[in-house]
Formats: C-alpha cells, sequence, structure tokens
C-alpha cells in the first residue's frame, strides 16, 4: 500500500468534484434542503404558527390513535405528554422521521461521486494511463474510495452540525430537551452513516469498475436508495422502529457487507481483468 | 550492445480469437524502433503485454530483464508510455497533469516538469487547461508525462496520430532527441510508415498477430531489394528510348528518366556517364522506401 499514491488519487478526485459547480452545488442543495431547511421549517413553522391546528379534530384521533399504539414506550410516553397535535407532530418527525432523510443524503452524494470513479476514468481516457502506472489496484481503488469518502462525510457532519444548532435554537424552548442529541443519533451519525456510506462507495466504485458507461453506474448506484425508502415507510407506520440497538445492528451488518465486498473487489478486480474489460 | 526488451514465442487470446501467434523478437538497448503493421495487427498488445497490463497465454518475455506478468510495477517504475489517446484531464492545466503523473510515479521533481516543459516547448502554456491544447500540444504534454521519471524505455503507441505534417515532423524531432540525449530505448507502433523512415535503426514487420520481418533498413533492402529503380532529373536525351548505354531506362517526364539497374554499384557509373553528357539535378533510388519494402514483405515479393 502506497499512501502517497492513495492520497494523489483522492486529492485529485476531489479537486475535480469541487472544481465542477454542477457536481458539488446539486451535493450541498440536496443536504441543505433534506438535512436543514426541512427540519428547520417544519420545526418553525409547526411550533410559531401551530399550523396543524387544534380545529382540525378529524385528524387528531387518528394521530393519538397511532401514538397509543407506538412501539417504543419512552417515544409514546413523550408524545403523549406534548400539548398540542403541532408539538406531537414536530417532536414525531425530527425526532424519527429525519433518520432516514439523512441517510438519504449520504447515501446520493456518495453515490454522486463513487459512480463516476472508474467510469469517469474510462471515459475520459485516462483510465488506461493510470493502469500503466506503477500503482497497484489496491491503491487505485482506495483513492477513488477515499475521494468519495471525505466529500459525503464532510457535507453530512456538516450538515447534522448546522441542523442541530439551527432547530434546537427553535426547539428549545418549546421542548426543553436537545433533539438530536441521545444515544439513537449518535450511533446514526457516527457509526451508521460512515459504514453505510462506506460500503455505498465501495459498491459503486466497484460497479463503476465493472460498467461500460456512467449511466449504467448511475442506474445500479440508484437501487441503493430503494432500502432507505423502506426505511422511511417502516419509520412513519412505526412499524420497524429503528432503536439504538436496531441501528447498532444495521452498521455491524453493514460493517461485514464492507469486508465482503473489499474481499470481492480483490478477487475481482486485478490489472488484467481491469484492463481486458474496460480498454479497447 | 545488451538485449533490453527479449520476447520468446508469445501468444495472446481474446474473446477465443488469435491476436499474437509465438512472437518472439529482441530490441536492443539505447535504439529507436518501429513496431509496423496494419490496424488489428497486434501492435498495442505487444506493447500492453510489455508493460504487464495484461497476461500472456504461452510464452516468456523479459524487460529490463524483469518478467512483466510478475514483475510488471519494477517494469511500469522504469518504462514511459504515450498511448493513443493522449490520456490526460482535460480540465487540469499541463502543470497540474505532470504534478500529478509525477507524484503518481513516485518522482516528483518540479525542475524535472520545468525541464521537459521547455524541452517541448510548452512552458509559456503550462497554466493553461489541456482540454483547449491542439492535438500536437497534447502530445508534447503527454511525451512530456511519459518522459517524467527518466525511463529506460519508452513505447509510443501511434504517437503521429490525429497531428498535422508539422506537428510529426516535431514529434520526430523530439523522439530522436530524447534519444540521443538520455539514451532511452524507444518503440513506436505505426502504420504511418514514410514517419518512421528517418528515425528508426530497426524494425519489426507484424501482420495478423506475427511477426513477418525484422531487421534494419540496410538488411532489409539487402534481403529484398533485388533491382534498383532509379530516377534521374537531367537533360539526357540517349538516341535509343529504352537503353542507354546498356542501361533499361523509360521516360517519366521531359528531364525525368527512370532507370532500371540490378544492384546499386550500377549508380556510380551511370551517374558518370550522364554527366559527361549532361547535367543532373536530382537522383534518387525510389524503391527502397519502407513503405516499398513494407508491402513486399506483407505481399512475400521481392522488391523490384
Amino acid at each position: 500500500m502506497n499512501k502517497n499514491s492513495i492520497l494523489t488519487i483522492a486529492v485529485k478526485d476531489m479537486k475535480a468534484v469541487f472544481s465542477s459547480k454542477k457536481v458539488w452545488v446539486p451535493m450541498i442543495i440536496v443536504a441543505l434542503i433534506i438535512c436543514i431547511l426541512v427540519p428547520s421549517c417544519i420545526a418553525f413553522f409547526g411550533l410559531q404558527f401551530d399550523l396543524i391546528g387544534t380545529s382540525t379534530q378529524e385528524i387528531e384521533k387518528p394521530i393519538n390513535a397511532f401514538i397509543k399504539e407506538f412501539p417504543n414506550e419512552e417515544m409514546r410516553n413523550t408524545l403523549a405528554a406534548l400539548p398540542t397535535l403541532s408539538y406531537k407532530f414536530v417532536y414525531f418527525f425530527l425526532t424519527l422521521m429525519m433518520i432516514p432523510f439523512f441517510l438519504m443524503v449520504a447515501i446520493i452524494n456518495s453515490m454522486v461521486t463513487s459512480s463516476n470513479s472508474f467510469v469517469g476514468e474510462k471515459e475520459r481516457n485516462t483510465l488506461e494511463t493510470l493502469l500503466f502506472a506503477p500503482l497497484s489496484i489496491k491503491d487505485l481503488f482506495l483513492g477513488k474510495v477515499l475521494a468519495s469518502l471525505i466529500p459525503t462525510l464532510g457535507i453530512s457532519f456538516a450538515a447534522f452540525i448546522i441542523s442541530f444548532i439551527v432547530v434546537n435554537v427553535i426547539t428549545y424552548p418549546h421542548f426543553k430537551v436537545i433533539l438530536f442529541f441521545n444515544t439513537t443519533w449518535m450511533i446514526l451519525m457516527f457509526w451508521v452513516i460512515p459504514i453505510l456510506v462506506l460500503f455505498n462507495i465501495i459498491l459503486n466504485v466497484f460497479i463503476s469498475a465493472k460498467v461500460k458507461t456512467f449511466q449504467e453506474a448511475q442506474q445500479f448506484g440508484g437501487l441503493l436508495v430503494l432500502p432507505i425508502v423502506g426505511i422511511i415507510i417502516s419509520q412513519a407506520s412505526g412499524m420497524f422502529f429503528l432503536s439504538p440497538l436496531t441501528l447498532f445492528i444495521i452498521g455491524a451488518a453493514l460493517l461485514l457487507g464492507n469486508f465482503f465486498l473489499i474481499k470481492l473487489v480483490t478477487k475481482f478486480s486485478n490489472r488484467n481483468t481491469l484492463f481486458q474489460s474496460q480498454i479497447h | 550492445m545488451t538485449n533490453i526488451i527479449e520476447v520468446n514465442k508469445v501468444s495472446k487470446q481474446f474473446n477465443h480469437r488469435e491476436i499474437l501467434k509465438e512472437v518472439s523478437f529482441t530490441i536492443k538497448e539505447g535504439t529507436i524502433n518501429g513496431l509496423l503493421g496494419p490496424n488489428g495487427a497486434g501492435k498495442t498488445t505487444i506493447i500492453r503485454l510489455l508493460n504487464g497490463v495484461i497476461e500472456a497465454a504461452n510464452g516468456t518475455m523479459k524487460v529490463m530483464d524483469f518478467d512483466p506478468q510478475l514483475y510488471g510495477d519494477e517494469i511500469r517504475k522504469r518504462v514511459g508510455i504515450v498511448t493513443e489517446s493522449a490520456s490526460l484531464y482535460h480540465d487540469m492545466t499541463a502543470w497540474d497533469n505532470l504534478v500529478f503523473f509525477s507524484k503518481i510515479y513516485g518522482r516528483h521533481d518540479k525542475k524535472r516538469i520545468t525541464h521537459l516543459l521547455e524541452q517541448f516547448d510548452m512552458l509559456s502554456f503550462k497554466d493553461q487547461l489541456v482540454g483547449s491544447f491542439s492535438t500536437g500540444m497534447k502530445k508534447r504534454i503527454s511525451l512530456a508525462k511519459a518522459l517524467l521519471h527518466n525511463p529506460r524505455i519508452l513505447f509510443l503507441d501511434e504517437p503521429t496520430n490525429g497531428l498535422d505534417p508539422e506537428g510529426i515532423n516535431e514529434v520526430i524531432r523530439y523522439l530522436h532527441k530524447v534519444n540521443q540525449e538520455e539514451g532511452v530505448t524507444i518503440l513506436i507502433c505505426s502504420h504511418v510508415l514514410h514517419q518512421l523512415e528517418t528515425i528508426c535503426d530497426s524494425y519489426l514487420f507484424l501482420n495478423e498477430g506475427s511477426i513477418v520481418e525484422k531487421g534494419t533498413k540496410k538488411e532489409l533492402e539487402d534481403k529484398y531489394l533485388k533491382k534498383v529503380v532509379l530516377d534521374i532529373e537531367t537533360g539526357l536525351s540517349p538516341l535509343n528510348n529504352q537503353n542507354y548505354k546498356g542501361y533499361t531506362y523509360r521516360r517519366k517526364k521531359s528531364n525525368q528518366l527512370e532507370f532500371i539497374l540490378s544492384s546499386k554499384d550500377e549508380i556510380t557509373p551511370l551517374l558518370a556517364h550522364i554527366l559527361s553528357e549532361s547535367w543532373i539535378h536530382n537522383c534518387e533510388i525510389t524503391n527502397r522506401s519502407l513503405e516499398a519494402l513494407y508491402f513486399h514483405i506483407r505481399g512475400g515479393k521481392e522488391v523490384e
């Protein structure tokens, strides 16, 4: 393993990402809207203007019934104790529904950079030169993974910190608790998301090294958003609650998946096969 | 001179198609060699095999005493390559491209980059994006990239593709300079033969995956040039319109005669005869160009 080569590849790729506004601006916008604007607006308008209101009694019944049936006792009691329906909705949304949103942003952003990694080099005719260089395929893969991992995690963490500050400034006077500051969120941000992003990146880089065009890479990579949609549905319905333990297990399973993927990458990506499948 | 490359009975298949069939040749250190053949003959495959980026089915290879299949990285550290497409990052400047590749080769040296940019007359363009360069400028940066780490061997795959005549002459001049000044052994793949004629020490002729002939121009001429066709621009007007002093000729233009001689030894006496009677402004053997030799080698005929 040659650290200098890995860093050189990673720095070159990251510069390419941040020198093209068409790439980094959408990445930032996605994070800004989903992780910062959406929760801030829901918190602000939900609490300040009582948008759901008390007059809408016809929807209050089913919501209260939902809260009664909610599988997690702590959440059930907290929600039941909140004074208005708006408070209940805002609290429920910020505490539970934001989790899949953060996961989704991490997935989308990591996909943007990683699916382009090898196919991008191929489409620019530079993969051939890299394969002709005294650079091991492992170092090339690691450089590509690092180039996607750093900006994705950077954006996710920055969005989390900004969201944490803004949302809590709005909600603390009402709830008297600091939101996003519990075991679930800490496990999510610092265990699940880094491992999930790494898993997604390794998988996308691997797919990118196997497919012929950027479009194909995006198609395959897009499939990875599906489990997140599943999580949103399960969270909203309370069907499958993301407790700290569940999140920890998801992270551990993904970590195992990472080891499996790395094995697969090293097995199927030697210079000869990469060259014969990608260079003509 | 020692052999820097040795290839012995190397074969390569791809998708059940035989690309190379028991290819054998050697290349001497410090020489410039042309690997010639039509498109699809297997020239690029040979370069890839010698760099260890693809694997051979059979046979043995030695590049600077390393087996490319086992010690590819050791070879790649010591050789430079210019592929058919310039293979540079268009969204980066010339300087950034060279810095990136010098780091990849583990030989980051700003003085060397500046020196190469100077050598290839590109120093004033160093801060411009490669994407804005002409094909010739990209080729020059690509050559500079290939020489960043002071390689012992330089592989060039169709280095003059897409270049105008001026660009071709420049590349040929640079290659000659690199060979003379840095002692780099050069292997050039090309199907445009007349460009290589002035620069190569020896040639390998590849056809349908097999080496059909190899040698220096002199060796190839001695083997294939059985008759000499000599074009002379002269004011001579022999009385016999087919024969002059025992030499067969035909008139091509008013002041241009084409003589058919049995050997080069006949040239001097013929010219002496003509000069005693008239003027000579030009004299050229027309059937010994690399292209003429190439077509006859491929066709298996002697050059007439």
